[in-house]
């Protein structure tokens, strides 16, 4: 399991955390989401090790980062953004050095290389120098060093950057295969159709703070109401009349949907509905749709991500 | 330990295996021979070949000009490079101490700079089949002290190569820090009061030429080279751990 609490990280006057808590349980895939610069690579980083925090904890299967470091480095597998590995080394060279850098025996440390290298499709790549593999393929060697140790935790910050779209659905399978297997995920990525076919829950980060936690489900929910609220009604000059209507209440009108004429509203703060559909009513417009839309995985990034974190 | 040896191994065979660290064998050998035909011919020596260590391994070109500068050269490897293609932070992440990653490092460098007194050591025994009748204890001595500052010089360049993934900085620094070294106490030997004996007490090309090369072990002479090294090492795993705060 993986938790931070109250996570704070400052770079001199730069404050690049500031209180974040995430939970991971075993099993799960916690899809990391957040625009640059929000904090999610530095998050990763104190999570695997690599970055002390300035306040807060954060433990990998129950073992502080910081005052049991070595035991908590020992339960996570990490693969950073730029993964790299030295580009002399051949790939079983590379992955049967780094099992005997976490523990194992030589010998053992070189079945288990295969093993890993065997699991995720490079047992062909055994032989050939890091420095001549493909994005893809160091992708997966750096998944091969992070699974090395089987630890029950895994981080991996931008796992799916520079893979093709079948090099995606591969490592897509892998990490559910993982995740059945009892591991808990975090990953970080911007490609949002990746984190919604993969999460099983989200965490939103928004300049240092957690803007959002929670499935697709409850965020959608949660988030319903900030969505635009859709309003198509017909007759003569009915969206002009709906606009001016909706400015008078409260709503600024986003846009207009070019095909069906819809007006898309996004409320104020001072908004009201009620008084919006009664006006309309009143008006004798014929509206035929006056809702809000679920919003997807984009439209709620762009929610939260648009607002200051609350 | 066993984190030590995979990384102590897997640094070995990287310098082993380096096209980079054989070009700069390549130049040592060539720079060393010149020396040491250079040295052949001088009369004295020829007249009397003892003289050859204290002349080579002491207060000589070797010293002064070509020690200071290889060692960083090599070190770069240790952590510049590891740093420039981002290496590092795997490395630094994996339960392993950040002290053994050091240790391993360091001292795979010295073992492999055995090569390049392995070189050195065969002109005396090419000298020593043509007939030669050489001192082998001033040889064995002249070998230790010179292998003593080689070890000094490589720690001082893995401190330099912790600060930057800029190899010419790594290098550069590394070299500027070692001939310092060399330099600052040699000019402040006359130096009245503490400063000079300060000087004295750290004057390594003294210790080679009047200890090591002359064919006497002195204990603070061997204490003085891996004190600064430990002090070296221990500067560079705080620059470590100042990193991880920084990154």
């Amino acid at each position: 399991m993986i938790r931070a609490e109250h996570l704070v990280k400052r770079f001199g006057d730069l404050v690049a955390l500031d209180g974040v808590s995430l939970e991971v349980r075993p099993g799960e895939i916690l899809g990391f989401l957040g625009p640059n610069g929000a904090g999610k690579s530095t998050t990763i980083r104190i999570l695997s090790g690599w970055l002390p925090p300035t306040r807060g904890s954060a433990s990998v299967n129950g073992h502080d980062l910081v005052t049991d470091s070595l035991a908590a480095r020992r339960s996570v597998g990490y693969l950073p953004e730029q993964f790299a590995a030295p580009h002399e080394l051949r790939v079983g060279e590379y992955l049967a050095y780094r099992a005997e850098l976490k523990g194992a025996r030589p010998r053992m440390a070189r079945e288990r290389a295969r093993a890993v290298a065997e699991e995720l499709g490079l047992s062909e790549r055994w032989r050939q120098p890091f420095g001549t593999l493909s994005k893809g393929f160091r992708q997966r060697v750096g998944l091969a060093d992070a699974l090395l140790a089987d630890p029950p935790a895994l981080l991996l910050d931008e796992p799916f950057s520079g893979l093709d779209p079948v090099q995606r659905q591969e490592f897509r399978e892998t990490l559910r295969g993982l995740a059945a297997r009892g591991k808990a995920i975090l990953f970080s990525s911007h490609v949002l159709p990746e984190v919604r076919d993969l999460a099983t829950r989200l965490l939103v980060l928004h300049r240092g703070r957690c803007a959002a936690v929670g499935t697709l489900d409850e965020l959608q929910r949660k988030l319903q109401r900030s969505a635009p609220l859709r309003v198509l009604a017909r007759g003569e000059h009915a969206t002009e009349r709906v606009t001016a209507l909706a400015t008078a209440h409260g709503f600024d009108p986003e846009r207009i949907e070019a095909a069906t004429g819809a007006v898309l509203l996004r409320a104020l703060a001072t908004a009201d509905r009620a008084a919006l559909f009664r006006a309309l009513a009143a008006e004798e417009c014929a509206v035929e749709e006056f809702h809000t839309e679920a919003p997807d995985l984009e439209q709620l990034f762009l929610l939260l991500v648009r607002e200051p974190a609350a | 330990m066993r984190a030590f040896i995979a990384q102590f191994k897997r640094e070995l065979r990287g310098l082993l295996l380096s096209p980079y660290a054989f070009v700069l064998l390549g130049f040592w050998f060539l720079l060393n021979g010149f020396f040491f035909a250079y040295l052949l011919r001088s009369p004295a020596v020829q007249n009397d070949l003892t003289l050859l260590p204290p002349y080579l391994f002491g207060n000589g070109l070797l010293v002064w000009l070509l020690l200071p500068a290889f060692p960083p050269l090599l070190a770069l490897k240790l952590l510049a490079e590891e740093q420039r293609v981002g290496t590092l932070e795997p490395l630094l992440t994996a339960p392993v101490r950040d002290a053994a990653v050091l240790l391993a490092k360091y001292l795979a460098a010295c073992v492999f700079f055995l090569v390049f007194w392995g070189g050195v050591a065969a002109l005396f025994l090419v000298l020593n089949l043509h007939g030669a009748q050489l001192d082998w204890g001033r040889v064995g001595c002249g070998f230790l002290g010179a292998m003593l500052c080689s070890s000094l010089f490589l720690a001082a360049g893995l401190w330099a190569s912790s600060w930057s993934g800029n190899l010419v900085l790594a290098a550069g620094g590394g070299a500027a820090l070692n001939y310092m070294m060399l330099f600052v106490p040699s000019l402040l030997l006359d130096a009245p009061g503490r400063v000079g004996t300060f000087a004295r007490a750290a004057y390594l090309p003294g210790f080679l030429d009047q200890a090591f090369a002359a064919g006497w072990i002195d204990s603070y002479a061997i204490a003085l080279p891996l004190v600064l090294s430990a002090l070296f090492l221990f500067l560079t795993w705080l620059r470590l751990a100042a990193r991880r705060m920084l990154a």
